[in-house]
């Protein structure tokens, strides 16, 4: 059953077109991942997703319901989260508030002690940071809150954005395997990522994306091996 | 220097009113991003309320604050809608069209004021007005109003109640979320638009119940708002835009330069001495006194 399924969605921002008409599908359970080089609209497609860009044409549906045009808080409210680009910390905030702020929904409010023992267990880094504030925290550390946090919501979908930009490859790998985790827990992923190889190793499905269009789907397996894939991500 | 104690406790009793004051105009400025041009007014309105229900009720006027607060904040929370859509139209620079739509208010408000309320000055009469205690130690001496400490204690009382609320609640958190990162804040479900209503009707409602104790320590009149818009906007850029933690200091040096006016000089100079402080602590540090401002 197709948990995330957008149908033709068009964004533009002012005069500028950023996206054409994209469609996907996400199954539940399912890690599916969007790939494509800087500027080729991944972002604004996890945007469009989540509320905080509104298309112009298309729709969104999530479980069956179209939720285009909701304002952001509403898409949270379902159980969507997204882990944003640039991990979008609360800067004056201590790692606990900002982990505390991801249970501020209803859905996860009874269960913020409990979902805090987990991320703290799942980042032990973060149980010996909890009070320190958050924008002194280093980039690695920072990526931890922002997916401990989007964690705390217990969310039915999680969508990450690049989620390794910038980290160390020791980091890069320790985001992964959480990802991995995640997944083997059976939680739907939906993963925006320019780490091309490694993603393809761990999707179920994957989306490719140029100028503002999917150009090529597939698992993993078949755009591995697929020479224009070869050509421009993987450079062989 | 016998007045110097009297001069430094006047001050800080006056400048815990700013503390209110600009504690409010700060977190519209945080959640909302507007620059409320209209404080004042809202000040002026609430200290009008408080003095024609007194005279209808007779009820001592410190007991009508929270009557004062509800009423505002009920108007503040119904009228936040309509500067959220003048901001989030397709218009350029939603900064400066808040500060266009706040001033224009401002404007409305005080003709209003005056067209209603005339002229004249008014005072709040309240039972603790007359009252004071005189203090003695050694050579000095001092005489602290009632009303005064009063104000005071009610200042201190919204700020814990504030301090309580932002930290310790989650409608704090929210609030603390969408002022510091407005996305992030909506990804977690934070409804942008209810919680800064809110925000503005607690604004407004504090704002006007200020204006009553004014009304009773001071006094009120229809064009007094510009001079607490200045305040306001004096503590807030002194502290640092956005930095409640130095709202106290700048609100007590105000409250402090005030009532040296008051008791040394002209008070007809205060406002001058104001902009001279405020635009040489600016020339010096342009993020406030403690440098922690945005």
């Amino acid at each position: 059953m197709n948990v995330l399924e957008a149908q033709g969605i068009s964004v533009a921002y002012g005069d500028t077109r950023v996206l054409w008409e994209i469609s996907f599908s996400v199954k539940k359970g399912q890690l599916v991942a969007l790939l494509g080089a800087n500027g080729a609209g991944k972002t604004t497609t996890l945007k469009a997703i989540c509320g905080l860009v509104r298309p112009f044409a298309g729709t969104v549906r999530y479980s069956g319901q179209v939720i285009t045009g909701r304002p952001v808080h509403r898409v949270a409210e379902m159980g969507i989260t997204l882990v944003p680009e640039g991990r979008q910390l609360f800067p004056k905030m201590t790692v606990e508030e900002n982990l505390v702020a991801g249970s501020y929904l209803k859905r996860a409010k009874g269960r913020r002690k409990e979902n805090l023992e987990r991320a703290y267990a799942v980042f032990p880094r973060l149980a010996e940071r909890r009070t320190q504030v958050a924008e002194t925290l280093s980039g690695g550390e920072q990526q931890m809150v922002a997916i401990g946090r989007a964690l705390m919501q217990a969310p039915d979908l999680i969508m990450f954005d690049e989620p390794s930009l910038g980290l160390s490859p020791l980091l890069v790998e320790e985001v992964f395997r959480v990802v991995r985790s995640l997944h083997a827990q059976g939680l739907t992923i939906f993963l925006v990522e320019q780490n091309v190889r490694q993603t393809m190793k761990l999707a179920d499905y994957c989306y490719v994306m140029e100028n503002g269009r999917i150009t090529q789907e597939g698992s993993g397996r078949d755009l591995e091996s697929d020479p224009k894939v070869r050509e421009a991500y993987l450079g062989f | 220097m016998e007045l110097l104690p009297q001069a430094l406790v006047d001050g800080i009793m006056l400048g815990a009113i700013y503390i209110i004051i600009a504690i409010g105009f700060s977190l519209v400025y945080g959640v909302m991003h507007v620059i409320d041009f209209a404080v004042g007014e809202w000040i002026m309105l609430g200290g009008f309320a408080g003095f024609y229900l007194n005279e209808w009720t007779h009820v001592e006027p410190m007991l009508l604050l929270p009557a004062v607060f509800a009423v505002f904040a009920v108007v503040g929370y119904l009228f936040q809608p309509l500067i959220h859509r003048v901001l989030s139209g397709h218009r350029g620079n939603p900064l400066l069209m808040g500060l266009v739509f706040t001033f224009g208010l401002s404007l409305m408000f005080r003709g209003l004021a005056q067209t209603f309320f005339g002229f004249y000055s008014h005072s709040v009469p309240s039972r603790f007005s007359n009252g004071s205690f005189f203090l003695q130690e050694g050579g000095f001496s001092m005489t602290v109003s009632s009303v005064r400490l009063a104000g005071l204690l009610y200042a201190l009382l919204i700020t814990g109640i504030l301090h309580y609320l932002l930290k310790h609640t989650d409608f704090g958190l929210g609030v603390r979320a969408l002022a510091q990162n407005r996305d992030a804040a909506g990804l977690m479900g934070v409804n942008n638009k209810r919680t800064s209503a809110y925000v503005y009707g607690i604004y407004v409602g504090i704002s006007a119940m200020t204006g009553v104790l004014i009304g009773m320590i001071l006094s009120l009149s229809a064009k007094m708002g510009p001079d607490y818009t200045i305040f306001a906007f004096f503590v807030v850029v002194l502290a640092g835009m956005g930095y409640l933690a130095g709202v106290p200091a700048a609100a007590f040096l105000l409250g402090i330069i005030q009532s040296f006016f008051l008791i040394y000089l002209d008070p007809g100079y205060t406002l001058l001495a104001v902009f001279a402080i405020l635009y040489t602590i600016l020339l010096v540090s342009p993020r406030g006194l403690f440098g922690k401002g945005v």
